[in-house]
């Protein structure tokens, strides 16, 4: 057999989900080499035989997979229990790694969740894999020095209204409709006192400081106004955009003073801001 | 004995794993080297990046790949070899390596070491893309033995044979896993000094010992215990023929404490002793 149908076929082994003997008559195996010819490609050992061989990397295929889902997804993992493994089988058939690292196995999490019909309350593991995913985005987003309260401080009042203020590239914002972030809160309970999905609106930003990542809730003017500056607004624009908005979206000049001085604290906004040139 | 390409020998090391970061970066242990999996370390720009940059900067480093699938049928990938690249000299690496295998084809990648068949066609097209690799990578490739499950009918020569060619042919650098041949071995029923004699000295460049698991029946390459006498008498026997070569031990599945590993990687020194530099 050539080298490159050797490897179609036996890759077409390898990832099947299921037993090795279905995998070996599955279409897409057969098709490159027909049932009952296995030991025409792989020899057998005097204590295995040649489907027993080619089994052990059959097994240790999805075992990977959910490892490295598993990794990404506690919450998920922990919800669906048992049913996490079908969970790997079903979603790993539809989005298989393509890349070199197993890192970004996940990234369709949250898009397959809530097209599928077979894991449920569909909607509340829908927010709840957004929500791990944008842990993971902020786990491995680039570095950026950040802007510090003293460096926010010693930019020229004039110079503020047309300030780009940027945000840390870990910065990610989840809007829930169901308690998912109550959900992974409780992954660190002993008592296993963990909350049943219930409908419950809530804005979260996940960032990482100091190499680890956090979240936090945000109130719904605050998260529109730090959207507005993450996309780009210039501060005096995002700001009165935040006072003529309605309640609740609508803020205070005395929120304005909170939360920035939350925002520099956390290190949501990077040093990069301070030098960028005021519009005129 | 040094190795035809002059790189260094590194002394023993540990493959740097996530469960000692607190350790080594509280503590700055004495060891030789780390050994770094390049791919937890090319797409992400936080903990692991920085983790990686300061162990960088104190002691030396070479990368180890999973993902280059130099036996592919499929393109080769450029975009994983600009990023392997751009780590390498990021972290002045001395030698970027990876396996004797292909990963995957059709776009996918299964994440295991799949083996090739060792047959002509199969050496013609792995000396060339080892040989295409090398260039883009601007350094010679370095190529480890895999464990592996299965032996195909139609291959024409023993793994030992297919490496040494390849590795003369396509001027490529070798790490030699002692486990991984005493695996094979088993699990194919072959000679491992055969294995360990047959392999071109000045070629190897590291070696790699690990522990593995015995189900009776075949033994798999689990990475997770100590090396058993057997391996450590190949590594004895191969010292013997390439003289000290930078030697690392893999632990990678219920990793013990940091001084454990580096205490079981220490073990090679006395074989180490025994050999010229």
């Amino acid at each position: 057999m050539k080298l490159g149908r050797l490897q179609r076929w036996m890759q077409a082994v390898v990832v099947y989900p299921g037993e090795t003997r279905n995998a070996l008559r599955s279409p897409r195996a057969a098709k490159l080499l027909p049932l009952g010819k296995i030991e025409t490609v792989l020899l057998p050992s005097p204590t295995l035989t040649a489907a027993q061989r080619i089994a052990v990397y059959q097994e240790m295929y999805p075992m990977r997979m959910r490892d490295a889902l598993a990794s990404d997804y506690p919450g998920l993992e922990h919800f669906l229990g048992e049913r996490f493994w079908d969970f790997v089988v079903a979603y790993t058939r539809f989005h298989p790694s393509r890349r070199h690292t197993l890192n970004r196995l996940g990234d369709h999490v949250p898009a397959f969740i809530a097209r599928q019909r077979t894991f449920k309350p569909r909607a509340f593991l829908a927010d709840l894999s957004r929500l791990e995913l944008a842990l993971t985005e902020a786990f491995d987003a680039p570095e950026a020095p950040v802007l510090k309260a003293a460096d926010f401080e010693a930019i020229p009042p004039a110079s503020l209204a047309g300030l780009r203020l940027r945000t840390i590239p870990s910065l990610r914002f989840v809007e829930l409709d169901w308690n998912a972030d109550a959900y992974l809160d409780s992954l660190k309970d002993d008592q296993h006192k963990h909350p049943k999905p219930r409908r419950v609106k809530s804005l979260v930003a996940a960032f990482r400081r100091n190499y680890r990542v956090y979240r936090i809730g945000v109130s719904p003017a605050a998260f529109r106004l730090l959207s507005d500056l993450a996309a780009g607004r210039v501060l005096g624009d995002a700001v009165g955009r935040s006072l003529t908005r309605r309640r609740p979206l609508r803020a205070t000049p005395a929120d304005f003073s909170k939360w920035f001085k939350e925002w520099t604290a956390e290190g949501l906004f990077t040093l990069q801001s301070a030098r960028a040139k005021p519009r005129a | 004995m040094a190795n035809r390409f002059g790189f260094k020998d590194l002394g023993i090391g540990i493959g740097l794993r996530t469960a000692h970061y607190p350790h080594i970066l509280s503590k700055w242990p004495k060891l030789d080297w780390f050994e770094v999996l390049s791919e937890n370390y090319m797409d992400t720009g936080g903990r692991p990046a920085y983790v990686l940059d300061q162990i960088a900067e104190r002691y030396p480093v070479a990368l180890h790949g999973v993902s280059m699938s130099i036996g592919s049928t499929d393109p080769i990938n450029r975009e994983h070899l600009r990023k392997l690249k751009a780590l390498a000299d990021r972290t002045k690496a001395h030698w970027v390596s990876d396996h004797l295998c292909w990963t995957g084809v059709l776009g996918r990648n299964t994440h295991d070491l799949l083996p090739m068949p060792y047959t002509e066609e199969a050496l013609t097209h792995t000396i060339k893309r080892a040989r295409r690799i090398s260039e883009i990578l601007q350094r010679p490739i370095i190529l480890e033995n895999p464990s592996s499950y299965v032996e195909f009918t139609h291959s024409t020569m023993p793994e030992w044979e297919f490496l040494s060619r390849l590795a003369i042919e396509a001027d490529c650098g070798l790490l030699l896993d002692v486990n991984n041949v005493y695996v094979s071995s088993f699990n194919h029923r072959y000679d491992p000094v055969d294995y360990i004699n047959a392999i071109p000295a000045d070629r190897v460049v590291q070696y790699h010992l690990a522990g593995h698991t015995n189900k009776g029946t075949h033994i798999i390459d689990t990475h997770s215990d100590h090396a058993i006498n057997e391996v450590w008498k190949l590594y004895a026997l191969s010292c013997k023929r390439t003289g000290r070569v930078a030697t690392l031990y893999e632990w990678d599945d219920a990793i013990p404490e940091f001084d454990v590993v580096v205490a079981e990687a220490r073990k090679a020194a006395r074989y180490r002793r025994a050999v010229a530099a």
